[in-house]
């Protein structure tokens, strides 16, 4: 079936995606799993406008938003263990960037930039695509990953280098 | 915005980082970093953010995928994803489900969620078929007995299953006719054929039966639901089942009978009951 073999397809993404929001490994493949069959479930919703991986990226955020929610509604919070559970960091560091005040900053910017970021950067997602998962104007798009940007550079300790006016 | 001179955006150095532009703006991107250092400090700096983000998050996407999250097996425990039934119709699928499954006690597959069998869901489509449809007089089936013929051609090319009319006529019931039922929303098993048996104290049996489902699985489920008595079975080439209201003595009787008329094999399934 042709239509399951393309959601195969995009399962390793999901999965990226599910992981780098979650930060826990079992809840993301939970979150993708419910996407998948919520997937197969409402196929005939998909109107193929976008592609697949698009319907299949909002799903995703959906359910994670709901879950988010629903976490709070409960007042049930990530467990400490997860938030502090840096992820297995490869020895060789990109730039001057330390992976872990990246991955500490990444947790602490708003959920709304960090999806866009993450879709943009992670998932390769065109801008115009990542604004139509987020289901928001592409500016905005571009102003959230702009103030993404912006907070994971001043978190990252650069005072070293030259601050820099904000030039329009 | 392409050439040299004009003005470089905000979105333009995103693009630039993301890489999202177009030769000539990459050149003028880069023609314009060459002489504002502190712009390009921070390109630089949303450069290494980007190879960060990669190496932190990168390596689940190459992980081997679980089976759980295999879409195939999905579908398949999903039984009937695969005609794409409109999602409010699944919403309330499930919802009398998940209300017959806490309300009625499920033997034989009992362990598994009941919304998530195929068997459950055949079940419930045969009990609610038979429910509706035996409380009428005038209208309680589609084509009568006196058709016979017609009524067997007619379901068994919908069904796509050559099917008899058992002949139960020695348990005291009769042909009333039959009637051709939609495909459940979650079944994966096609259009069902009802067939009506009545015996001289009015009482009605029906006979429910689908073609097989995809699996071909055999499997065999006794319940009650809704205080009627409900026997199924599945075979390779179909799945049946017989509702009724009736001793349950005499309802095994029965079954036993459709089982062994609709099936020229000998008889596996039931030979226990």
């Amino acid at each position: 079936m042709q239509f399951l073999d393309e959601i195969a397809g995009s399962v390793p993404a999901l999965r990226r995606y599910a992981r780098a929001l979650t930060r826990n490994a079992d809840r993301a493949d939970d979150l993708v799993q419910d996407c998948l069959e919520r997937a197969i479930r409402k196929r005939r919703l998909w109107a193929p406008t976008g592609t697949l991986q698009s319907w299949l990226f909002k799903l995703l955020l959906n359910l994670y938003r709901n879950d988010l929610r629903r976490q709070r509604r409960r007042g049930d919070h990530v467990p400490l263990e997860a938030l502090g559970a840096e992820p297995a960091i490869p020895a060789p560091q990109p730039g001057r960037i330390a992976l872990a005040e990246i991955s500490r900053a990444i947790d602490a910017l708003p959920g709304e930039q960090r999806e866009a970021l993450l879709l943009v950067v992670l998932e390769g997602a065109s801008y115009d695509e990542a604004a139509g998962i987020l289901g928001i104007p592409v500016g905005t798009l571009m102003s959230r990953l702009s103030r993404a940007r912006g907070t994971l550079r001043r978190a990252s300790g650069t005072e070293d280098e030259p601050r820099l006016r904000s030039v329009k | 915005m392409r050439r040299t001179g004009p003005e470089i955006t905000e979105a333009l150095l995103h693009g630039y980082v993301d890489g999202k532009l177009t030769e000539a703006q990459r050149a003028s991107v880069e023609l314009y970093l060459a002489s504002h250092p502190g712009k390009a400090a921070e390109v630089a700096h949303w450069q290494h953010q980007n190879e960060a983000l990669r190496t932190l998050f990168g390596a689940a996407a190459n992980e081997p995928v679980p089976a759980r999250l295999d879409p195939q097996l999905l579908a398949r425990r999903r039984t009937g994803s695969h005609f794409g039934v409109p999602w409010p119709r699944l919403a309330a699928a499930a919802v009398v489900l998940l209300a017959l499954g806490v309300s009625a006690g499920w033997y034989g597959r009992s362990a598994v969620f009941p919304e998530e069998t195929a068997s459950a869901i055949l079940i419930e489509d045969a009990v609610t078929a038979h429910a509706l449809f035996t409380r009428e007089r005038r209208h309680a089936v589609e084509v009568a007995a006196s058709e016979r013929a017609h009524l067997l051609t007619w379901l068994s090319s919908r069904i796509a299953r050559p099917i008899e009319s058992p002949d139960l006529t020695a348990e005291g019931f009769t042909l009333v006719g039959g009637r051709l039922l939609p495909a459940s929303a979650y079944s994966e098993a096609g259009p069902a054929a009802q067939l009506m048996y009545e015996n001289d104290a009015a009482q009605r049996v029906t006979v429910y039966v689908t073609a097989a489902l995809p699996d071909g699985a055999g499997d065999r489920v006794f319940t009650t639901l809704d205080s009627l008595d409900a026997f199924y079975w599945a075979n390779d080439r179909i799945t049946c089942t017989v509702v009724g209201d009736l001793p349950e003595a005499e309802m095994q009787m029965l079954a036993r009978k459709v089982y062994a008329e609709l099936t020229r094999r000998p008889d596996e399934a039931y030979r226990d009951i």
